[in-house]
């Protein structure tokens, strides 16, 4: 292997921030032409770290980089492109209304002020573009329109129409339903075909492992190994990736279900542009029970938790709370009734990243009696000492309680609103994603977090897309499409062929 | 939250409010030169006629009490996740109910609370049609305020207008005036007043129930949802607190401001402190604390610019050095720029 010359190779790559964060210690990876490299890490490891270098985003502090054995160092990212490097970002870098030849074109319509653009030749080439690639894009809908997966398959051709070979893609599945990533994982392969070199970065083992041909794991800013994938096991790879043996089984003991504590019965919710979203759910989740909802994303699921947490209206139906009806109740009610809220949108919804980690730890409660004093005013002392029994009990990595949110990982995010919602000291939990963008041992911890909730006597009701999840944690689990569950079973007398049916729309 | 990482909070935004005001003053200073005038002599008119006695400095004060309280308004708002630009009708009406109420009710307690109470009042239609029919309080504001203009006006004039003086309205009485601090000067215990209010609204933003909502709507207002909070209700209580503060400095301009302790024609001395709150808040880092010190700092500026004039520096100079040290604190770019190569030293 070492006889080849790499078509890129990064060597003794050092960041160090201004504030002192070492980002990466030195990391060596090579690239080889027509190759798939994943990047493998938990979040905050430095793999995006040292893609937005090579593409010319950030300064290395040491370091040097050789493409084709010549060694270059790129001011911009414009200045790696023209040398053949493209970026996929996880956050897209597309311009909402413009359509996606308007997008792709950008900064390449000519130089004059008013020189006139060439549309006709770029749709043509951007057509045989995505003839060679079997795939289609809508050149002409404002992309704000389009779903999530065509919009990164227009970063891609943006990409790829400014004739670059080697592509990075940063954690490209994270904003993807199933469907989404299998398309994807399609075209990444016909790009390979085609003698293109990509860079995946993800945390996800099973893609990991279905995508590339090596992956490189990257642990807290260090090199840890390269291996072929052909060669490696999922249970070595996350061995490597958190340097101990993730357990990645959750122990659930058997456990019979309590009383009824939540209730639905015949549920419609409107969604965003007025549809039916939720069409007559009816169910319900006994104390000491986790009851998933499995379902491709965008089939009404975010409607439904917003509907039983008092975040959008009911339009018909009832929602009952150990007996009492809490329909069109408040959020504040809710939780003062005994319901948590885990949230599926971190960033937006359950965190106020620009706020400390005291301020996060009080979202939802910040009323009650123990963090108050007289006259409205709030015991920050009271508070801080919360906010240290949460990062103590949850081994929340957080530089102090009076750091913003923003500064700590996703994962450490994650299990902030964890501890919160738990602090609440709930007796119906709802956990919406609880372990979407999070890193592997995170999930673990939450997971089983979630289990121990469980065991004592919690009722727990679980709404996520990662199909895993639902059917490792839930007693009981229902797949929901198009706004109705397609049958609600219990993961262990279920195949996943009908669970795949279900999830398509036929009814078990 | 000791005082010590609290305060450590605030190094830096109060470091970089310094040098936006460095740069503003050398910007300021090449602007004197290119015109041909001094500009040695101008600042050091400009710092003596500020600093340079008891009598300037109490002037300095005074200068700065409204501009303080309506920074405030501005502040609130920006904290709420509003662009709240009505202070300046509510200072004019605060004005009028500080005339108006201390005619038959000779105490200045009286003349503060109808401030305060006609400034959020003044405020309410803005913050109902924002709240519950989504009208831009940019826009609304701004045409509330020539309403305001036009309304005050005729009152001014007519309704309140002082029969012996028909320049102004009629004016305080004596009992109801605050008391001087300093003798000869205009500086009065409206200062203090205005300075408490900062207090008193940093500790409603930071350490009351209240503040937390109208913050956390402010910076995420779906978060906010989730976590119980109205963010309807935090804005309506951002353009009330808002307007309170704005109407407090009308009626502070008029109770506390000898000789004349009434409004003089054309509301001159009531006119312009909505729009100039906007700057001072962005001084001071729409901050409660940092807006006293961004305040006397243009309560100075205004205050030297009387002696800057002898040295043949027109009055209009101050304005520009004040625009360009907005222009540096807005612009965080600009900021970098100077701030960028300090960090690399470090680095």
């Amino acid at each position: 292997m070492e006889e080849r010359t790499p078509v890129l190779e990064m060597r003794d790559i050092v960041k160090i921030y201004p504030d002192g964060t070492k980002a990466l210690k030195g990391v060596t990876i090579k690239v080889y032409e027509g190759e798939i490299l994943g990047l493998l890490g938990e979040n905050g490891a430095g793999k995006t770290t040292l893609m937005k270098i090579l593409f010319g985003m950030l300064k290395p502090t040491k370091g040097r980089i050789f493409l084709r054995g010549k060694e270059v160092r790129f001011k911009s990212p414009a200045d790696a492109i023209a040398n053949g490097i493209g970026m996929v970002h996880q956050h897209f870098t597309l311009v909402e209304v413009f359509n996606a030849l308007e997008n792709i074109i950008l900064g390449m319509e000519g130089h004059g002020l008013f020189s006139k653009i060439d549309v006709e030749n770029a749709r043509k080439k951007l057509q045989k573009l995505m003839d060679e690639l079997n795939f289609q894009v809508p050149l002409d809908v404002p992309v704000e329109k389009l779903p999530v997966g065509t919009q990164q398959r227009i970063e891609i051709l943006k990409m790829l129409y400014r004739n670059v070979d080697i592509l990075i893609l940063d954690e490209p599945t994270a904003v993807l339903t199933p469907i989404e990533v299998k398309e994807l994982f399609a075209v990444l392969r016909k790009l390979k075909a085609q003698g293109k070199t990509i860079i995946f970065i993800s945390h996800k083992l099973n893609e990991v492992m279905e995508i590339t041909d090596r992956v490189t794991v990257i642990r807290k800013g260090q090199v840890v190994g390269t291996v072929k994938t052909s060669e490696a096991t999922p249970q070595l790879l996350a061995r490597m990736m958190v340097g101990r043996d993730v357990v990645l089984r959750i122990e659930k003991p058997p456990k019979e279900p309590g009383e009824v504590v939540f209730r639905v019965e015949n549920l419609w919710v409107k969604g965003d542009r007025g549809e039916e979203a939720v069409r007559g759910l009816t169910f319900e989740v006994r104390a000491g029970e986790i009851f998933g909802i499995a379902g491709v994303e965008g089939n009404g699921q975010s409607e439904l938790i917003e509907a039983i947490t008092g975040l959008r209206k009911v339009e018909k139906g009832k929602i009952y709370l150990k007996g009492v009806d809490i329909t069109g109740k408040k959020p504040r009610d809710l939780y003062d009734m005994g319901v948590a809220h885990i949230p599926e949108d971190r960033t937006h919804m359950g965190l106020i990243l620009e706020m400390t980690v005291m301020e996060n730890a009080i979202l939802g409660m910040h009323w009650r009696k123990e963090f108050s004093k007289d006259l409205g005013l709030i015991n920050w002392a009271k508070v801080e000492e919360h906010s240290n029994r949460l990062i103590k009990e949850f081994e929340i990595v957080a530089p102090g309680t009076k750091a913003p949110v923003k500064s700590l990982s996703g994962g450490n995010q994650q299990k902030l609103i964890v501890a919160r919602e738990v602090s609440k000291k709930p007796e119906f939990i709802i956990a919406a994603q609880p372990t979407r963008g999070v890193d592997v041992a995170s999930t673990e911890y939450i997971r089983n977090y979630l289990v121990k909730l469980r065991n004592e006597n919690k009722a727990v009701l679980l709404v996520s897309a990662d199909l895993d999840e639902v059917l490792q944690l839930s007693d009981r689990m229902a797949i929901m499409y198009e706004g109705q569950f397609m049958g609600i079973v219990k993961p262990d007398e279920v195949t996943e062929e009908q669970i795949g049916l279900m999830m398509g729309g036929v009814k078990a | 939250m000791t005082a010590l990482e609290e305060l450590k909070g605030y190094i830096r935004p109060l470091g970089e409010s310094v040098l936006a005001i460095l740069i503003g003053a050398l910007i300021g200073a090449i602007v004197l030169w290119l015109s041909g005038y001094n500009a040695v002599a101008a600042y050091k008119a400009l710092i003596q006629g500020s600093f340079g006695s008891l009598g300037n400095f109490a002037e300095t004060l005074s200068k700065s009490t409204p501009l303080i309280l309506t920074a405030i308004t501005f502040a609130i708002g920006a904290r709420t996740g509003l662009f709240n630009i009505g202070a300046e009708g509510a200072v004019y009406f605060g004005a009028i109910a500080a005339v108006a109420i201390t005619q038959s009710i000779q105490n200045p307690l009286a003349g503060i609370l109808a401030g305060l109470f006609i400034g959020a009042l003044w405020m309410l239609p803005a913050a109902v049609l924002k709240v519950y029919r989504g009208v831009h309080e940019v826009i609304s504001t701004i045409m509330f305020n020539w309403i305001a203009f036009y309304l005050a006006s005729w009152l001014a004039l007519q309704v309140f207008e002082n029969p012996m003086n028909p320049n102004s309205t009629l004016p305080i009485p004596p009992g109801a005036r605050l008391p001087l601090l300093v003798k000869n000067s205009t500086l009065s215990l409206a200062f203090v007043i205005a300075v408490i209010t900062a207090v008193v609204v940093y500790v409603i933003m930071w350490h009351t129930k209240l503040g937390y909502e109208l913050r956390t709507s402010g910076l995420n207002s779906r978060a906010a949802e989730y976590g119980g909070i109205n963010p309807r209700k935090a804005m309506l209580w951002s353009f009330i607190i808002g307007g309170m503060t704005a109407g407090l400095a009308g009626a502070l301009q008029v109770m506390g401001i000898p000789p004349s302790y009434s409004i003089s024609q054309g509301l001159a001395n009531v006119y312009g402190y909505g729009f100039d709150g906007i700057g001072v808040s962005l001084v001071g880092r729409n901050h409660p604390l940092g807006i006293i010190f961004a305040g006397i700092l243009f309560g100075a500026l205004n205050a030297g610019a009387t002696l800057m004039q002898q040295t043949g520096v027109p009055l209009e100079m101050v304005k520009v050095i004040e625009g360009i040290i907005i222009v540096a604190v807005a612009v965080p770019g600009l900021l970098d720029l100077f701030l960028k190569p300090l960090r690399r030293g470090k680095a």
